[in-house]
């Protein structure tokens, strides 16, 4: 009795300080998804400036652009992974590496050989533990990614991209780099703070996205002049709207990280505080029981006693 | 004193439930342990009862526990001294028979007569230490979990430990179909204080098996007084020894439960007024234990094994009855409410389950690593237990996932259809011989199927019983 009463302080005690620790980062994850959103919207303007000049340009230069090419047959594509660095945010890893798992064995179906690209230590250690190769990786910036991680990411991934170009079946062609010749990202969307869902798009061959005119009141297509020419322009462009995808991805994942975070901290401390007042409920019956034995130990005792004086 | 007399009569001075106290002529007093009988007159008839002299308190008087209700009992009642124990016939003519705790049998034709080799009295000496033979041979149950985690012994004393009903009863009939059935030997039942239906129920379970005509069951069940019930086990026992040390068998003795042996014990140490110890129990507990346990022992070349179900008082195993009793068992299952809660049944706690042949050096490399490897899983499962309550499974590193997945199954791999539970479930009972037994517990360990559902694992017996549910839930899936 004793030693199950000991065990049951232990636990209680234990699982205080885990309620501690995550009624605090839930504080700090709520914290975090505003400022993730601020960042979010402070991306906007520039991505739909940017989006809006491609539109017009994709619209005149020549289609020949290999970023915009789909190729045919497509033998390898990239997949990019978004995940997070640290755990404790529920299924938000869990789910995005499922949805890129259905994007790669869909893949696969069609006869493409998938070429992993993953951001975030979860990610990197889900592959690594299941000695999956992964061509390129980066962490350590999932909480709070800067446009440099994202024009990093991309300069890897584009240069696989276009060295894609020429190879030949499994001959990596003259450049001796084996490339790809499709791009998906896979990333959580954040959609509010109770919901996010993964998502995979394509990267490239680029389609680019049509902005509609009303959402950008001051759109104007048809009144550019391009100097340099349009093709030269798009060489440019096209890798820095690239970046831009890439980095859009990357904030919004961190929103959703944090919210995810936020959610699945809040239900741990729930669960904590349910494990507690359990525990304490069975300490109390156990600290009950073993007065009350006692005292019936000493009773008994002494009418035991009182009885046998009698006789 | 060479004018005394061993079967003196006496009279009843002071009757208080179960004791009676009886003054006896100077030189005709009993001595402790002997039989007095005495005849009481009921509107239905006279009837003999039996008491047992437990106390001499002075003043030519003993006290006795009476083994029948003491009612129409008055004061003055002539009481005859037997000069001896309580007997109970032995031999080969008492099997088929169920018997009472003084040795009557209570399943006589109209006109039979149990024809016993001899009569011997209930209170003997256990063997002496040189005549002690330790055995470590494994007892093949063909149950999974008792198999590889807590291997049985065979001239060993088992003991299954469990709450209230967790399943102790069924299991200890499932050995008897099991192990009596294969049997060569003779075998012992002994009831002590559990529920008359299910005494008969077992009687009627043997005579259907066949198993019957090998068997010797007594019983002392929980209606009778406490003197019966501290008394039945010895009487079972008893008849066991004499199988061993005479006829020179093989002898399996059970009895279910002996926490009631203990109790009745507890009730017999109050009424003779002795101070209670920790727990309200008699102070002679370990005492009384260890004289019924130091009893079934195997002595060179007869083994007597024995399985013992053992009631645990509100699941607490440091309660002194069930304690008491531990320390006496080579081998010890443990049923806990927590596993039957999950439908896992036979409800068996693999990491509290223990056994003394569980060693490389009897049960073999192979096994003793399997079982190792087993529990190291279970027990890493049961440490995250807390994390996965409050943070969740996805928090685990993959490490812990994998051995979550697999201790899981595992889990319900340990679960098997019996056959004594076909009655509930419809399913019939399975045999799985320890090699198949280790080799699936290998695999699964070794993660050869993490790619099957958990619900495949759930009551089936060996690999094959596992393939075939795989692909039926498969098929049922799609």
């Amino acid at each position: 009795m004793g030693a199950q009463l000991r065990v049951l302080r232990r636990r209680i005690k234990s699982t205080q300080s885990i309620k501690k620790i995550t009624k605090a980062m839930e504080l700090v994850a709520t914290s975090r998804v505003g400022k993730a959103q601020t960042r979010v919207a402070a991306s906007l303007p520039y991505a739909n400036a940017i989006t809006g000049v491609m539109t017009a340009l994709a619209s005149t230069a020549n289609i020949d652009h290999p970023l915009l090419k789909p190729r045919d047959p497509v033998r390898r594509s990239g997949v990019l992974v978004v995940t997070s660095d640290k755990g404790q945010c529920g299924g938000y890893n869990a789910n995005v590496i499922r949805t890129a798992e259905q994007l790669i064995s869909r893949l696969q179906e069609d006869g493409k050989s998938p070429q992993l690209y993953v951001t975030g230590r979860k990610g990197i250690a889900y592959y690594a533990f299941r000695g999956r190769e992964v061509t390129g990786q980066w962490s350590g910036f999932s909480d709070k990614p800067s446009v440099e991680d994202a024009a990093e990411i991309t300069k890897t991934l584009l240069s696989a991209f276009v060295s894609g170009a020429d190879d030949e079946g499994d001959d990596p062609g003259l450049d001796g780099i084996l490339g790809v010749d499709e791009l998906h990202i896979v990333h959580t969307r954040f959609v509010s703070l109770l919901t996010q869902t993964p998502e995979a798009k394509q990267l490239a061959p680029m389609e680019v996205e049509e902005v509609e005119a009303d959402e950008v009141p001051d759109l104007m297509l048809p009144a550019y002049e391009f100097e340099p020419n349009p093709d030269e322009l798009l060489d440019a462009l096209l890798p820095k709207y690239l970046t831009t995808r890439v980095y859009a991805a990357l904030i919004d994942a961190s929103a959703a990280e944090s919210a995810a975070r936020r959610r699945a901290m809040k239900s741990a401390t729930d669960n904590a505080e349910e494990l507690i007042k359990s525990l304490t409920r069975e300490r109390n019956a156990a600290r009950q029981a073993e007065i009350t034995q006692e005292i019936s130990e000493i009773v008994g005792g002494a009418s035991a006693l009182a009885a046998a004086g009698s006789e | 004193m060479s004018t005394a007399v061993s079967n003196g009569t006496g009279r009843v001075v002071r009757v208080i439930g179960p004791v009676v106290d009886v003054e006896f002529p100077r030189n005709a007093i009993p001595e402790i342990y002997y039989a007095l009988k005495v005849d009481v007159e009921l509107a239905e008839g006279t009837k003999t009862l039996t008491m047992e002299v437990a106390q001499h308190l002075g003043d030519n008087t003993v006290r006795a526990i009476c083994m029948q209700p003491t009612d129409g009992l008055v004061r003055g009642t002539e009481v005859r001294s037997t000069g001896s124990q309580i007997t109970v016939p032995v031999g080969d003519g008492i099997k088929g028979h169920v018997f009472n705790t003084i040795g009557e049998c209570l399943n006589l034709k109209p006109g039979e007569e149990i024809e016993a080799d001899d009569y011997w009295q209930i209170h003997r000496k256990p063997p002496a230490f040189a005549a002690l033979e330790p055995k470590t041979e494994m007892l093949e149950t063909g149950i999974k979990a008792l198999d590889l985690l807590a291997p049985y012994v065979k001239g060993g004393k088992i003991g299954l430990f469990g709450g209230a009903g967790v399943g102790k009863t069924v299991l200890i009939q499932e050995m008897v179909i099991r192990v009596a059935n294969n049997f060569g030997g003779s075998s012992v039942f002994a009831g002590v204080g559990e529920r008359t239906r299910e005494g008969n129920d077992m009687v009627h379970e043997m005579a259907e098996t066949g198993v019957l005509d090998k068997t010797a069951l007594v019983y002392g069940q929980m209606d009778e007084p406490p003197g019966t019930r501290l008394r039945v086990a010895l009487s079972a026992l008893t008849m066991a020894e004499y199988f061993r040390d005479v006829k020179n068998q093989e002898v399996l003795l059970f009895i279910d439960n002996i926490f009631r042996f203990t109790q009745a014990g507890s009730e017999v140490s109050t009424l003779l007024g002795r101070m209670p110890s920790a727990v309200g129990y008699q102070p002679t507990l370990a005492d009384e234990m260890g004289e019924l346990q130091e009893r079934i022992t195997s002595v060179r070349g007869k083994a007597i094994t024995s399985m013992q179900a053992i009631y645990v008082p509100a699941d607490d195993y440091t309660d002194p009855a069930p304690h008491t009793a531990f320390t006496h068992l080579d081998a010890t299952t443990n049923l806990e409410r927590k596993v039957s809660d999950k439908g896992i049944y036979p409800a068996i706690d693999p990491l509290a389950s223990s056994s003394r042949i569980l060693e490389a050096d009897v049960v073999g490399d192979e096994h003793y690593t399997v079982a190792t490897e087993v529990k190291r899983i279970l027990q890493k499962y049961n440490e995250l237990r807390d994390i996965i309550a409050i943070l969740g499974m996805d928090e685990l590193s993959e490490e812990d996932k994998l051995t979550v997945g697999r201790a899981r199954r595992i889990e319900r791999f340990l679960s098997q259809n019996t056959f004594a539970a076909k009655q509930f479930t419809g399913v019939d009972g399975s045999f799985v011989p320890v090699k198949e037994t280790v080799e699936a517990f290998k695999k699964i360990a070794e993660g050869e199927y993490d790619h099957f559902p958990e619900q495949a694992f759930f009551m089936c017996g060996g690999l094959d019983d596992l393939h075939r549910k795989e692909e039926e839930l498969r098929a049922s899936a799609k």
